[in-house]
């Protein structure tokens, strides 16, 4: 156990910049002091362990955020990011200035759901505070960061109601619309983030809302299986993450007694439904090679191809999970440079 | 549009920031940070020096390797049961994991720092990619960059527009242009009648639009709180300790770490700096007369404001505390001093024994001495500091202090305006959660009045001069007082509290070693705990005015 172990650190070591590797493994070593073997969670460790970061009205590298109470029901909470120009803070009455007033070209809205296997994290965990950020400026959009409720305190399909529930919360807000009187929303998620994204423009394509989501941007979206596949099998333990850890979240996301050929987990396995003639927006997938989970999202984007729907992969060789949040790294830039392409050529 | 005075012409935040950081408002510059920091990891909440990430590296195997050969019974443990510390300080904390997982296990000791870091070649097998990493960008949140904290809830229009005409009225009284701010109250007291007052903004507006008015059309300028008898202050107090577990909160992270700054220690004394009920008390005295080995002789020293009937509410208050300490067995002697502002209290009225474990507990009273003080000696010290200074004289074990957790200190009128009408919305949002009449009245009251004395008040009137815990930081680390950090213990008790007693939407956060309390994502009041560093000179000859009430 302790030699393999080894092997694993090493390997790991020689693939990241020495400060993702130390984010990363705390990550690993908290999250496994959080998993409880009768699958429990540590939620108040969870919590005190979270680095989070407040909202800012005021702009800081022209970004300021907001958090919104978009149901008081359910206390869901976004966090809303949006561009300044100028370095003078936004009077704060204005926070909700309609978009076209500043921008005569279309504004993207992306709706992002942040990671964390659908337990850990939070829209105002620093991580995906930067994140957000980051994406505000690449494209000069509106970034909506949903706090959906988490596992295993709040099971499928809660995370994607939330998601519902925003979705059409900001397709009715009118300060959101571009000059052509529309709302142009993306949705966007990393890990469990990308999963919801995915259900969350699958409901939508699906019911009669009429409500039109534009693209896709899946980063290391979390799918699986009941099958063990080869790069599971591979690449088990390897780089931050294992089959085990993988196989808790699942149990503690999907309904009691489902297992993961869920269409929750395996949209496009033996138990989903087909996506052949769904109104389903373009994606952009984003996969790393040294992910275990990879050959689910490679067949998830064989799955959108073969129903007929949009789709571009983005394969990184030597990527392992949570690259994307430091930008210290060549494939940070390159996905950077491709979401803001797929953004664009939209609106 | 500029509603803030620029970072021109604003001064930085009269901390004695390094000008470095000043806080200037518009932060186009990078904010320089110590530069041994790792910037990225800062970014991710995290304070590692660059210098150390090797170092925090191999204990990141170390602790691995560790985990892996504890039997998960043994991990479980460590999470439920061990206290961790400030997170955010990464390399601390994975040497307090490892030294809790060592302490069960019979592993031989780890090698000295030292000799880890020395070259091993065969322990440091894999190269790192040491890539060039880039300059550290302004991305650095957890520094002191100016900060508006805003959670909105859905707004009718008209709620908006009360806003707009809110925030053009501060800045018409910032810039001295009273009529028009006249009246523009009167049209906002008119738009209040078809406002939704339900919830949100619209709620508060109200009260901002009241105080407003009473700093424009006072008399002699400086509008003064309504009603105001110490009296009355108290009742109100003792609603807003009900009807929402800000207060709560603040008594019972204080009373944890008191408990466990006074362990091994027979003779205790607490110094209150705002006695009003002492409802802080009586749960310390039962966790005092539960304590393994038996309680200690505990002394207490409320002070309060001197009541003006006659009546001597403090005595009062320490005769029902005595009363319930010896229900409970627990040696108790309590001790009045009355004072009208905690600078007119003086060391020596405390008799604190130099054999004594002292603490001090402020619970949202220093930001009241970051005033003007009394005009008339420039060479006196100021109230904050000279208050400071004499705590620090008594060499406490510890100090509390809880504070509210946002800027209405800053120097110009519409700054302090504009984030206290976000705090205030965001608190009564939360009160909103509580259904208890008249408690919850009672308690909007309570906190009107700090609204009207932030909003209406000026100099020495202006009491509730609320700064964040930034600020806090660094004005106690320079006054000599470091950080006892409160532990995920502290945390995981006040979390429990709040699902126990109060409604969701509520949270508590840990910063680096303090807890704040606040409603949905918006920290509301801050806990610390700090204790002196060596004092080498002490004590200041007394001059000799008679504080009334003194009771032993």
């Amino acid at each position: 156990m302790a030699r393999s172990n080894e092997v694993s650190i090493n390997e790991s070591k020689m693939v990241v910049p020495l400060n993702t590797w130390v984010l990363i493994s705390n990550f690993k070593l908290a999250y496994n002091l959080l998993r409880r073997p009768d699958g429990t969670f540590n939620r108040h460790l969870a919590e005190f362990l979270d680095r989070k970061v407040p909202a800012n009205a005021n702009p800081i590298d022209g970004v300021f955020s907001f958090d919104v109470i978009v149901d008081r029901a359910t206390n869901l909470l976004c966090r809303i990011y949006r561009p300044s120009d100028t370095d003078e803070p936004p009077n704060v009455a204005d926070l909700e200035k309609p978009v076209k007033s500043e921008s005569s070209s279309t504004v993207p809205v992306i709706v992002f759901f942040h990671g964390g296997s659908f337990a850990h994290s939070s829209a105002n965990s620093a991580i995906y505070d930067t994140l957000c950020r980051r994406l505000v400026g690449l494209c000069r959009a509106v970034v909506v960061s949903v706090n959906y409720r988490r596992a295993p305190e709040h099971r499928y399909p809660c995370a994607y109601d939330d998601g519902w529930t925003v979705l059409n919360w900001v397709k009715s807000r009118a300060w959101l619309e571009s000059t052509d009187s529309k709302v142009h929303i993306f949705l966007a998620g990393d890990s469990s983030g990308g999963n919801i994204a995915h259900h969350v423009a699958l409901k939508a394509a699906e019911s009669e809302s009429g409500i039109e989501v534009l693209g896709n941007i899946l980063l290391n979206p979390m799918f699986g299986g009941e099958l063990r596949t080869e790069s599971e099998k591979r690449l088990d333990g390897k780089y931050f993450v294992s089959v085990q850890d993988r196989d808790w979240y699942w149990r503690a996301f999907l309904p009691d007694g489902a297992d993961r050929d869920h269409p929750a987990c395996n949209p496009f396995g033996p138990k989903a439904a087909s996506l052949e003639g769904v109104k389903f927006p373009k994606s952009l997938v984003v996969v790393a090679g040294l992910d275990l989970v990879q050959d689910w999202q490679m067949a998830y984007v064989e799955g959108l191809k073969k129903a007929g729907q949009q789709v571009k992969d983005l394969y990184l060789e030597k990527a392992t999970i949570g690259f994307y949040l430091l930008p210290n790294n060549a494939h940070f830039h390159t996905v950077m440079d491709e979401i803001k392409k797929f953004v664009s050529s939209n609106c | 549009m500029v509603p803030y005075e620029t970072a021109a012409a604003a001064p930085p935040i009269p901390i004695g920031n390094p000008p470095a950081s000043s806080s200037s408002s518009s932060s186009n510059t990078i904010i320089p940070k110590p530069p041994e920091i790792d910037g990225l990891l800062a970014g991710a909440g995290y304070k590692v020096r660059s210098s150390d990430l090797r170092h925090v590296a191999q204990r990141l195997e170390r602790l691995e390797t560790a985990m892996l050969n504890s039997p998960s019974q043994q991990l479980s443990l460590l999470a439920s049961d061990a206290v961790l510390y400030n997170p955010s300080d990464l390399s601390t904390w994975v040497d307090s994991l490892l030294s809790e997982l060592n302490q069960s296990q019979s592993l031989p000791s780890l090698p000295s720092d030292l000799s880890d870091l020395m070259s091993n070649p065969t322990a440091l097998d894999g190269s790192w990619m040491d890539q060039q990493l880039p300059p550290p960008t302004a991305a650095v949140h957890n520094q002191q960059p100016p900060q508006l904290t805003v959670v909105t809830a859905v707004e009718e229009d008209s709620g908006i527009r009360l806003v707009h005409m809110l925030m053009t009225c501060a800045e018409y009284v910032q810039r001295g242009e009273l009529a028009l701010a006249g009246s523009l109250i009167q049209d906002m007291q008119s738009l209040l009648t078809r406002v939704n007052t339900g919830c949100g903004i619209g709620k508060v507006a109200g009260y901002f639009i009241d105080a407003l008015g009473r700093r424009v059309f006072a008399a002699g300028g400086g509008g003064g709180v309504p009603g105001g008898s110490a009296y009355e202050n108290e009742i109100l107090y003792h609603h807003f300790y009900e009807a929402c577990p800000y207060l709560k909160f603040a008594h019972f992270t204080a009373n944890q770490a008191i408990l466990e700054a006074f362990d091994g220690h027979d003779c205790v004394h607490v110094v209150d700096f705002n006695l009003m009920h002492g409802l802080q008390w009586p749960a310390l005295i039962q966790a005092l007369a539960l304590r393994p080995g038996g309680p200690p002789l505990l002394r207490l020293t409320g002070i309060g404001p001197p009541s003006p009937d006659g009546r001597d509410s403090l005595r009062e208050i320490g005769l029902r505390l005595a009363e319930l300490a010896r229900s409970v067995n627990v040696r108790f002697a309590f001790r009045g001093v009355a004072a009208a502002r905690l600078e007119d209290v003086k060391p020596w009225m405390l008799q604190v024994n130099p054999k004594e474990a002292v603490a001090v507990n402020s619970i949202m009273q220093l930001h009241k001495l970051l005033g003007p003080g009394s005009p008339g000696d420039p060479a006196r010290p100021a109230p904050i500091d000279a208050v400071l200074g004499w705590i620090r004289s008594l060499n406490p074990k510890i100090m509390t202090v809880v504070e509210q957790e946002s800027n209405h200190n800053q120097p110009a009128f519409l700054d302090r305006f504009t984030e206290s009408l976000y705090y205030y919305s965001t608190m009564f949002d939360s009160l909103d959660a509580c259904a208890l009449q008249p408690e919850k009245a009672l308690a909007e009251m309570y906190i009107q009045r700090e609204i009207c004395n932030v909003v209406s008040c000026e100099g020495s009137a202006r009491l509730e001069r609320h700064e964040p815990l930034a600020n806090w930081r660094e004005r106690l680390t320079r006054a000599g007082f470091r950080p006892l950090h409160l532990g995920s213990n502290a945390f995981k008790q006040a979390s429990m509290l709040l699902t126990l007693f109060s409604a969701e939407g509520y949270c508590v956060e840990e910063n680096e070693g303090c807890l704040t309390l606040g409603w949905h994502s918006r920290p509301l009041i801050a806990a610390s705990a700090w204790h002196a560093v060596a004092e080498t000179a002490v004590g200041a000859v007394s001059d000799v005015p008679v504080v009334g009430g003194v009771v032993l």
